[in-house]
């Protein structure tokens, strides 16, 4: 029984021996971890820093910054789990300490009651007292750990400071995206304008469609050059949507309008048709209504007028319908020249549908055209900021390029078909001579499918100068077809022509595609003024 | 009360091996490790192989233990025609009281120190009968079992030259004695000491320091002294390390038959307990088994005939496995 107290002071005494050593093995666990942690930390950043070296890594600051707390975490949670036991702390301290088992023996044995126990217990306190047990697990840092922290820091602040090469690059796809953006916003408003229409057309669902994929595309594209090939296919489908018979219709109806104007009884109708198919429409009704109320003078006057419109009318249906009423109102026939003035007005609806149409059609295709000047912009700083060697290498060859001043003729031939509103491209080749070579481009106007239209082309022959830095993109650059379907691979500039071979036959396209009735004149004149001055510009110097 | 008990004799303990060594040292110069190696089987309860070349004192140190112990001692000395009664006695007639009859003559064995000199000249039959009594601690002639005096102490001698003609001991039997120490020749220092105390007037007589009760109470101590776990796990992984089958080390695994029997794990773990109370100390710590592992296993490890042809012996292999073998603080 006397044994109990002596125990329990020695059990307490062992345990103040186990508090003693867990804090300072948790100290010297602590520091050590602690440089576990550092040099995974600086490890980790330095990690992320090369890659983004070796490649764009456009949030390696924050992967960087992240990596810091989760390796302290991950380093503080083994610190915690990884606590060694009392056993273990009382071995290590032995063993430290040079104890010879003591203290393991007795903190193992604490519970045992044998006859050597309460001895051996005594002699290990004693020894423990002896000694510093906080000596057992000195704060050390390893020599070598600190040197690889030392290192990391160094190089990864180097890597932190030096530029980095993919900055430019990273910059170039920050503001592809932005340009992007730009485009996709542009033919989401054009999608918008034309849902908010009042003239809500049959083909609206299916523009709607062709401009939500487009817009889609340009988003999702790698770049504005990819996001540029979405944006021809989509106008091919707008195209596709118009009718091709337009144009022909259109004409007939200025046609019959100009034969109404010179009579008396078709003189309102004829003002209302160039207003607008609709009013015209309306107008020739109630002159078809009234044809009874004419005057013997007045019916063979619009008959001419009728015949004379039906020979100019290029529509088959609005021709025969004019011809019927002609001939009706000829014989005296009210009542049939009424039904042909009738079907007339049919067709005059019709054309009012196919304008509305052609208008709404044409929103989006100009919807498309701002998309792609955006897109163009960004492609053409893209191309500059990668072309800087191109250039250099183009310069090197003397031979290819004319001297300063020296000029080449150039003949192209353009080919397009087309009337009235559409639009198309055509391409054309010029053959500089003298000292340069030069190339030319012709531009055609023209539709799918026109028939009898008259496409245009010129050439024009420049010649290319060795400091002319100015491009348009969406060109095909020499030795490569406008319509070649190879896909650009990464790194290849964008198809770029020099601005000076390019910019007469856009000029013609523009001036072609103008020369619509519909167009009025004064809008013409502006936009030959505008080519006009481009071209002053471009005849002084270099751009 | 209890646990004062065991204080006073585990102090006794060491105050008795002290005083063993020194007054052993009087007459024994050198040899402090023979002289503790013998000191530990003693205490321990075991028997001592001693091996050494003729003249080392390995008799004398037998004989000057049975002198400061104070208990019987006898000597036996090994020849080919030693019969296994001249060793643990005999039946023989004698008359008493007018009637012949047969009368138990004891042998020399019945002492509690016994000299087995130069064991390996004696036949195997004769061996056996030494090594079953070492075993069991009792003699059976003709139809009586008759136990030896306690403490029962043998030290075995033999010569490891001169092979020529004797029997060599077999593993078996080997595997019965607690330790097998190699007596060393001694230093030049030593030698001098040698020469001055022997070549003297006279020789220093020793005195007794304890008797037959004092080393069995101190047997009965050393069993009492505690070990920890890993302590004692690091003992079986020294025996396991000693066996081709279970080691890691190349040399074991190339160089030795068999490994150390069980037996050589409770020798190392005994040796090891009475070694921490000779040191002052209650607990055994991994030095106390490296310290003993040499006399405790060098004659349980067989070793194959390619260890003769490359010289290796048992020792070396075991100081390679002492070396290599993971105490459990250095794991943690």
């Amino acid at each position: 029984m006397a044994e109990a107290p002596g125990s329990a002071k020695d059990m307490n005494s062992l345990e103040a021996i186990i508090r003693e050593l867990g804090g300072a093995a948790a100290r010297a666990r602590a520091a050590r971890y602690a440089v576990h942690a550092l040099v995974a930390a600086l490890a980790w950043v330095a990690l992320v820093l090369v890659i983004a070296r070796l490649t764009p890594f456009e949030q390696r600051a924050l992967v960087a910054a992240i990596g810091i707390p989760v390796v302290l975490a991950i380093a503080a949670l083994a610190w915690l789990i990884r606590r060694p036991s009392a056993a273990v702390l009382m071995r290590l301290a032995d063993f430290q300490l040079g104890l010879k088992e003591r203290l393991s023996t007795a903190w193992e044995r604490r519970t045992e009651s044998g006859p050597m126990d309460a001895v051996q217990r005594r002699d290990a306190l004693q020894q423990a007292a002896g000694a510093r047990l906080g000596t057992a697990f000195p704060v050390r840092v390893n020599r070598g750990e600190a040197s690889l922290v030392a290192v990391l820091a160094i190089f990864s602040l180097a890597l932190a400071l030096l530029p980095n090469p993919m900055d430019q690059v990273l910059a170039q796809r920050q503001a592809d995206r932005l340009s992007q953006e730009r485009a996709t916003r542009a033919v989401q408003n054009v999608q918008k304008k034309i849902a908010d229409s009042t003239k809500p057309t049959p083909v609206d669902p299916q523009v709607q469609k062709i401009l939500q994929d487009a817009a889609a595309k340009i988003r999702q594209a790698d770049s504005p050059r990819k996001a540029l090939e979405s944006i021809t296919p989509a106008e091919q489908k707008l195209q596709q949507l118009t009718d091709p018979g337009t144009p022909a219709l259109n004409s007939s109806a200025q046609n019959l309008a100009n034969a109404l104007s010179s009579t008396a009884a078709g003189r309102s109708a004829a003002q209302a048709i160039s207003s607008s198919p609709a009013k015209g429409a309306q107008s020739v009704r109630d002159l078809a209504s009234q044809l009874q109320n004419l005057s013997p003078q007045d019916r063979d006057e619009l008959a001419k007028a009728l015949a004379k419109a039906s020979q100019q009318a290029q529509n088959g249906q609005m021709r025969d319908s004019l011809s019927k009423a002609s001939a009706s109102l000829k014989s005296g026939d009210t009542s049939s020249a009424a039904q042909g003035l009738n079907d007339v007005a049919s067709q005059l609806d019709s054309l009012q549908q196919q304008e509305n149409t052609d208008q709404a059609v044409a929103s989006a295709i100009n919807g498309l055209e701002a998309a792609r000047q955006e897109l163009a912009s960004q492609a053409d700083r893209d191309a500059k900021g990668q072309g800087a060697q191109a250039t250099a290498g183009a310069s090197a060859s003397p031979g290819a390029s004319p001297g300063a001043g020296a000029s080449a003729s150039g003949s192209g031939s353009g080919n397009g078909n087309g009337n009235g509103t559409g639009n198309g491209n055509g391409t054309g080749t010029g053959t500089g001579t003298g000292t340069g070579t030069g190339t030319g481009s012709g531009t055609g106007n023209g539709g799918t499918g026109g028939t009898g239209g008259s496409g245009s082309g010129t050439g024009s022959g420049s010649a290319a100068q060795s400091t002319e830095r100015v491009y348009v993109p969406g060109q095909p650059v020499p030795g490569q077809s406008q319509n070649d379907p190879t896909p650009l691979g990464p790194g290849q500039d964008v198809p770029l022509s020099p601005y000076t071979q390019v910019i007469q036959a856009y000029q013609q396209a523009a001036l072609d595609a103008t020369d619509q009735s519909l167009i009025p004149g004064s809008e013409r004149d502006l936009v030959r003024q505008y080519f006009s001055q481009l071209g002053e510009q471009s005849a002084a110097g270099p751009k | 009360m209890i646990a004062e008990e065991p204080r006073v004799d585990a102090a006794k303990v060491t105050e008795l091996a002290q005083s063993l060594e020194s007054e052993l040292a009087r007459l024994i110069v050198g040899q402090k490790a023979l002289v503790r190696d013998t000191v530990i089987a003693l205490i321990a309860g075991g028997h001592v192989l001693l091996e050494g070349v003729p003249g080392l004192g390995k008799t004398v140190l037998v004989r000057s233990l049975g002198q400061v112990l104070s208990m019987s001692f006898s000597r036996i000395q090994f020849t080919p025609d030693l019969m296994p009664a001249d060793i643990v006695g005999t039946n023989v007639i004698g008359d008493e009281a007018g009637r012949r009859e047969f009368h138990y003559q004891a042998g020399p064995i019945f002492a509690n120190l016994v000299l087995a000199d130069e064991i390996n000249r004696a036949t195997p039959k004769t061996q056996s009968a030494l090594l079953e009594a070492m075993q069991e601690r009792t003699v059976t002639v003709g139809t009586q079992t008759r136990p030896l005096p306690s403490p029962f102490f043998v030290l075995a001698t033999q010569n490891p030259i001169e092979l020529e003609g004797t029997y060599p001991l077999p593993e078996a039997q080997l595997d019965r004695f607690f330790f097998k120490v190699l007596v060393p020749f001694p230093g030049e220092r030593d030698l001098l000491e040698i020469a001055r105390r022997t070549t003297g007037e006279s020789t220093p007589q020793l005195r007794a320091v304890a008797d037959a009760q004092t080393v069995l109470a101190a047997q009965r101590v050393a069993r009492e002294v505690p070990i920890a776990e890993h302590v004692l796990l690091y003992a079986a992984r020294l025996i396991g390390a000693t066996h081709p089958d279970r080691t890691e080390l190349d040399s074991v695994r190339r160089y030795v038959r068999w490994g150390a029997s069980p037996r050589g794990l409770q020798t190392v773990v005994l040796a090891a307990k009475v070694r921490a109370l000779l040191e002052g100390r209650y607990n055994v710590a991994f030095d106390d088994l490296s310290a003993v592992a040499q006399p405790a296993l060098r004659h349980r490890i067989f070793l194959q005939f390619e260890a003769e042809a490359d010289g290796v012996t048992a020792d070396r292999l075991i100081s390679e496995i002492l070396e290599h073998t993971a105490k459990e603080p250095a794991r943690a």
